[in-house]
């Protein structure tokens, strides 16, 4: 018994060995079963997103006629933590560049923000949760690995608490517009809510009209991306394919 | 017997001071900052529309200060105290043991000004410090790992090493791989559901693979010394320690369950975690058989009350535990306030009270004196602390089943929150419980370390 109370054989079985047997069978052994998911970085979920014309990329063309003046700003915004840089002022329009540092942009703020803490981006099988955050024939599924396969999700934003509702399928649930109210006072469109408002994402536009700042565009686009993949019209809306 | 002059050349007295006076206001500054978050929910927020307070950041401030400002500088100054006295050798270097002072507490002072002015954080419960400071850290803790490895490996060579010594050499090990898997691996070399299982690791482990066997290891220290007796039974200190070093760091995924994290992941931990309730139950039950006899001690002994107080909270969130890791469980409790209950009764009540109680029964003897300056301010802390982390976790824990059986019901999400509120206002009545409590410890801190004339035992009876 002598052996196992020296401090070379704890720090290598009990130190090393036991660790990395557990990293092996909660790490390695998840990382080995989904391989063959593939890894998207932040440029291939925007092409996808155009490429599906998904109701994320609608919805980033509207942020970009609804608010011309302040798109530009974003173009100008450079972020360093995120590693956006500027864009060039004939590249600044709706286009795969600009979405992309959207995207990025705007998931550093939501974790910046600690949005996190009380919102969770996860759907369990459980509870009746399907139910709860999805809309029948819009979306409907419970969460799966491959939809955090990219870089947006490194690390993950499940969560793990919710005060506020879970945001994976938020594309689904309420409009650009919506998101506009709510974040700059969420009282007005959920009474009764303890979310805090977040003026520092807007500004005063040339007619003196409260609008979304260069930052404040880029969180609208995550958020609105935020389960758009998921989105689809309901059945009864799908036309018949011509043939 | 060493003497007094030989236990003094023994232990570097200024950097247990330094450290456990730092620990001790980065508590204060983190149950501050908890409270503040507290008043969001309660509606009463005071500092709406400033960004740089917005609760969002402060909640972060609250955790990630909880982890490195409070813990590791109340444990590294624990630390200093037992591990030079329990193996009779000097830590490698004063010259290193003030630099990695200011080295963390500039760490830590980064971590706040980079998260509340310029935004950067990293959404990793705990590991909230912007990624660039994440591989500095993992360089201190290899520094720390040289700095208490040094005394731990020299009473190694003579023969086995006390219980304490176990635990402190895993922990030094597990430290740095835990900070290095749990921030950079699931930043830079994994993503989606493959993180999440890095990430849950990192959440449990550094509460399981650095906390607790530090504080465990501390408790296997101070406990017989103050008692002066040995610990009933080696075999179970054995038991103890060998089962939680097998099974602890297998836990993480426990906290996504029902996550797309592949499902024998999911059981692995499951299991493990059940099973670690075994080993925490066998350590429990030595210290327990320790106590009989001396029982009487507790009502006298302010230092030992703490540190049996939060070994039964300690017992009672395993318990808790063995039950709500499991799926029929996690159903209904998980996402709600009853995790938060759960955190802070493990937290706040064990090891925020251990190290209250160790550092009570350290400080008088760093400055000389034989007891606190105020048995009434040292009683009046301990009840506060005591009852108000305890009512925290009654509310906390009727909050999260009030709000998971809500959901399930899928009634409107505000009304969840509107049946929350209650709930929440009382946690923050809890929490100022809390904070009076601190700020007597803390006054009481201050009063013994200016205290002019040496504060003698007869004191202890007044």
């Amino acid at each position: 018994m002598g052996k196992m109370e020296r401090f070379s054989f704890v720090a290598l079985v009990a130190g090393i060995l036991f660790f990395l047997f557990a990293d092996f069978i909660s790490w390695a052994l998840p990382m080995f079963v989904m391989k063959d998911i593939p890894k998207k970085s932040v440029a291939d979920l925007a092409a996808e997103a155009i490429s599906k014309n998904t109701s994320a990329w609608s919805d980033f063309n509207k942020l970009y006629r609804y608010y011309p003046e302040q798109f530009k700003k974003f173009c100008e915004y450079e972020d360093m933590y995120s590693g956006s840089g500027k864009i060039e002022e004939a590249e600044c329009k709706p286009n795969e560049k600009t979405f992309a540092k959207a995207l990025k942009v705007g998931h550093r703020w939501y974790v910046a923000e600690g949005c996190w803490n009380c919102h969770s981006q996860m759907v369990r099988p459980v509870s009746n949760e399907t139910l709860r955050f999805g809309i029948p024939g819009v979306s409907n599924t419970v969460s799966y690995p491959s939809e955090f396969n990219n870089e947006l999700q490194a690390p993950v934003l499940w969560g793990t608490k919710r005060v506020g509702q879970d945001l994976i399928r938020e594309a689904a649930v309420h409009n650009v517009g919506w998101h506009v109210a709510h974040l700059y006072n969420p009282q007005s469109t959920s009474p009764g809510s303890v979310m805090p408002p977040y003026p520092w994402y807007f500004e005063k536009d040339s007619k003196g009209n409260i609008v979304p700042n260069a930052r404040g565009l880029a969180l609208l686009t995550y958020i609105m991306w935020l389960g758009s993949w998921e989105v689809k019209p309901p059945e009864s809306f799908r036309m018949e394919a011509k043939q | 017997m060493a003497g007094n002059q030989d236990l003094q050349n023994l232990v570097n007295y200024g950097l247990v001071k330094a450290h456990v006076a730092m620990g001790l206001i980065f508590f204060i500054i983190v149950g501050l900052m908890g409270f503040l978050y507290s008043l969001q929910l309660d509606g009463i927020y005071p500092f709406l529309g400033i960004e740089f307070l917005s609760p969002g950041r402060v909640r972060m401030i609250h955790t990630a200060g909880a982890a490195y400002g409070f813990l590791v500088n109340m444990f590294t100054g624990l630390l200093y105290w037992a591990v030079p006295r329990f193996t009779g050798y000097r830590i490698l270097s004063d010259a290193l043991g003030w630099f990695m002072f200011i080295a963390l507490q500039a760490a830590v002072l980064i971590t706040v000004v980079s998260i509340l002015f310029f935004g950067m954080a990293d959404n990793v419960e705990w590991g909230e410090t912007p990624w660039w400071l994440d591989p500095i850290i993992v360089f201190w803790l290899l520094l720390h790992l040289m700095q208490f490895g040094a005394p731990l490996f020299k009473a190694s060579q003579r023969g086995p090493l006390y219980v304490t010594g176990w635990y402190v050499s895993a922990m030094l090990v597990w430290t740095p791989l835990v900070v290095f898997m749990g921030n950079l691996i699931p930043r830079f070399w994994s993503v989606g559901s493959g993180a999440g299982a890095v990430q849950s690791t990192f959440i449990h482990d550094l509460v399981g693979l650095y906390v607790t066997p530090v504080a465990w290891g501390l408790m296997y220290y101070f406990v017989p010394v103050i008692m002066k007796k040995p610990m009933w039974s080696h075999g179970l200190s054995l038991l103890g320690f060998w089962g939680l070093a097998f099974f602890y760091p297998m836990n993480g995924v426990h906290h996504f369950l029902w996550s797309p994290i592949p499902m024998f992941a999911q059981y692995s931990a499951v299991f493990a975690t059940v099973a670690v309730e075994f080993a925490v139950t066998s350590v429990l039950i030595n210290f327990m058989m320790t106590l009989r006899g001396s029982a009487e001690q507790l009502k006298y002994n302010v230092p030992l009350r703490y540190m049996y107080t939060g070994a039964i909270f300690y017992w009672i969130t395993c318990f808790q535990c063995a039950f709500h890791v499991t799926l029929t469980f996690q159903k209904v409790i998980h996402f709600t306030d009853w995790v938060t209950g759960h955190a802070h009764l493990i937290m706040f009540g064990t090891f925020g009270l251990w190290v209250l109680g160790m550092a009570e029964y350290v400080w008088p003897r760093l400055f000389g004196k034989e007891t606190m300056y105020s048995k009434g301010l040292s009683e009046g802390a301990y009840w506060l602390l005591m009852i108000g982390v305890l009512a925290m976790f009654f509310d906390l824990t009727a909050a999260g089943l009030v709000q998971g059986f809500d959901w399930i019901g899928l009634n409107p999400w505000i009304d969840s929150v509107n049946f929350s509120k209650p709930f929440w206002y009382f946690r923050s009545i809890a929490g100022i419980m809390m904070l009076t409590g601190l700020f007597m410890y803390a006054l009481n801190f201050y009063k013994t370390a200016t205290a002019k004339a040496g504060l003698s035992a007869e004191l202890r009876e007044a």
